[in-house]
């Protein structure tokens, strides 16, 4: 950083905020993401592009009593509001009358896309501060995420120098081209703003009493040893979670694991393949998101995820009955 | 014409061109076709039921003869409070419609469907080699940017 942004950073941060002057580390910066995004009030709108498809959000959050409240509506398309509380998320879907439930494993909740303790981070990526730049209307630091192999995609995440809140975050491709594949980014941003509960709860979560609640994804997932695991995933990644799920159309239960290295996630999911057609080894990418599959005996392994295509064949290629004895 | 019957369904005609409009489509065989065509997108856009597929044709045609708007037009009613774009509605109803049609075929995503293999594995496209990988997606992304739980709901409210 030279010594004009360090001063342009100091002067705005000095305006902003009471606080000490932000850290220089970038675990630390990390560490002020993770807090800023969980504990600032905010409302704001988002624009979340990933290839050709945009959507923008509005989004209101609130930190009360040690808890995350956030409401996310859909400006785009067919109406839409997220209610989160935590990890818990409600869906609600007016068109349809439906409610969706369900508990966060994997999903990218912009800002909050940290999943793991800023210091693991390191474990896969060199960390390094950016420039300082001006996001919806206010400074924030750059802190740069480069891959220490191939098995992930860069990130970028500009914090507000105030609160650490993320105000822009990025996922970039490998060199020379480094297209960006997928970005969040607020385009008004108002914080602190003190949000009446009764505007958090939702636009329809008074008018639902009687649609139709979709527990599928919530209740029929249930956490459980599957019996499966992953021989050597790439470095940094470690199993966050375990599951058994329902779908609705399929008789079957499906074994999902999650591996995470603390910001990119992939899922594992084992079933019995429903025809022989299927028992063909695969693997496809589209943008940010790869796809592997592979026929295991009767069974077909699927792994997808925000990673590199290497990174899901890996792993797909090292799904294996787990030890008995290591459970 | 289209515009008409587009204006009057959205209440944006005021009285007299309103009750003109209705006779005409009452009595010429080619605005009848408009209005349930246009009854119809508001059906599938309200997430409910279309009678059949020679209705989802006349949509499609109705769609491709539509003009594209790129600036909104002006409220004619004062207060309406909505802001109703034919052309808007158009674009969005023939994603759904699509996505349906992709849904009867093959349970895949529609972004998956053309893109390229990657060497060390089959060159099949992801359609054909993953079927029911568009549920994995939801499943892994949960929330994410509204398009996979929006295209789910969407597929339940068609009976198959």
């Amino acid at each position: 950083m030279n010594s004009a942004r360090a001063a342009v950073a100091a002067a705005s941060f000095v305006a902003c905020s009471s606080l000490a002057a932000p850290p220089g580390d970038p675990i630390d910066w990390l560490q002020r993401i993770v807090t800023g995004a969980r504990e600032t009030t905010y409302t704001g709108t988002v624009v979340h592009s990933a290839g050709s498809s945009t959507v923008t959000s509005r989004v209101i959050h609130v930190f009360r009593d040690g808890n995350e409240i956030e409401r996310i509506e859909s400006l785009d398309g067919p109406r839409q509001e997220i209610v989160r509380v935590n990890d818990h998320i409600q869906c609600f879907h007016p068109d349809s009358k439906t409610i969706r439930t369900d508990k966060r494993v994997s999903a990218r909740f912009f800002p909050s896309l940290l999943l793991a303790p800023p210091a693991m981070l390191a474990e896969s990526y060199h960390l390094r501060l950016g420039g300082i730049e001006r996001v919806a209307g206010k400074d924030c630091q750059w802190v740069i995420l480069e891959p220490r192999d191939d098995l992930r995609f860069a990130h970028r995440l500009c914090a507000h120098l105030g609160s650490g809140l993320p105000l822009r975050s990025a996922m970039l491709g490998p060199l020379p081209r480094r297209q960006v594949l997928e970005q969040y980014s607020f385009t008004d941003l108002r914080l602190g703003r003190d949000v009446p509960a009764a505007e958090v709860r939702g636009t329809y979560e008074p008018l639902a009493a009687d649609w139709r609640r979709d527990h599928q994804a919530d209740e029929e997932a249930k956490p459980a040893a599957t019996g499966w695991t992953v021989q050597s995933p790439p470095r940094g990644f470690r199993l966050v979670h375990e599951l058994q799920r329902k779908f609705p159309g399929r008789p079957h239960a499906v074994s999902q694991l999650v591996y995470s290295d603390g910001l990119a996630a992939l899922s594992v999911f084992v079933e019995p393949a429903a025809s022989p057609a299927e028992l063909r080894e695969t693997l496809t990418q589209d943008g940010g998101l790869s796809i592997y599959t592979r026929p295991l005996g009767d069974l077909r392994v699927t792994v997808l995820g925000e990673v590199p295509a290497s990174a899901v064949r890996q792993v797909g290629r090292g799904v294996v009955r787990a030890a008995v004895s290591s459970r | 014409m289209t515009q008409e019957i587009s204006e009057l369904m959205d209440s944006e005609l005021e009285t007299g061109r309103a009750g003109r409009a209705i006779r005409r489509c009452c009595g010429e065989d080619g605005c009848r076709q408009d209005w349930l065509a246009y009854h119809a997108i508001g059906d599938v856009m309200r997430g409910g039921d279309v009678a059949g597929a020679r209705s989802t044709r006349r949509i499609l045609d109705a769609i491709r003869e539509e003009p594209t708007v790129l600036a909104p037009r002006r409220l004619r009613l004062a207060g309406a409070g909505r802001v109703a774009l034919a052309a808007a509605a158009s674009v969005a109803t023939l994603a759904v419609v699509a996505w349906i049609g992709l849904q009867q075929q093959a349970p895949s995503s529609p972004s998956l469907a053309a893109k390229s293999s990657l060497p060390g594995a089959a060159a099949l496209p992801a359609s054909e080699a993953v079927p029911g990988v568009q549920d994995y997606v939801v499943v892994h992304r949960q929330v994410p940017a509204a398009d996979f739980y929006r295209a789910v709901s969407v597929t339940e409210a068609v009976p198959r």
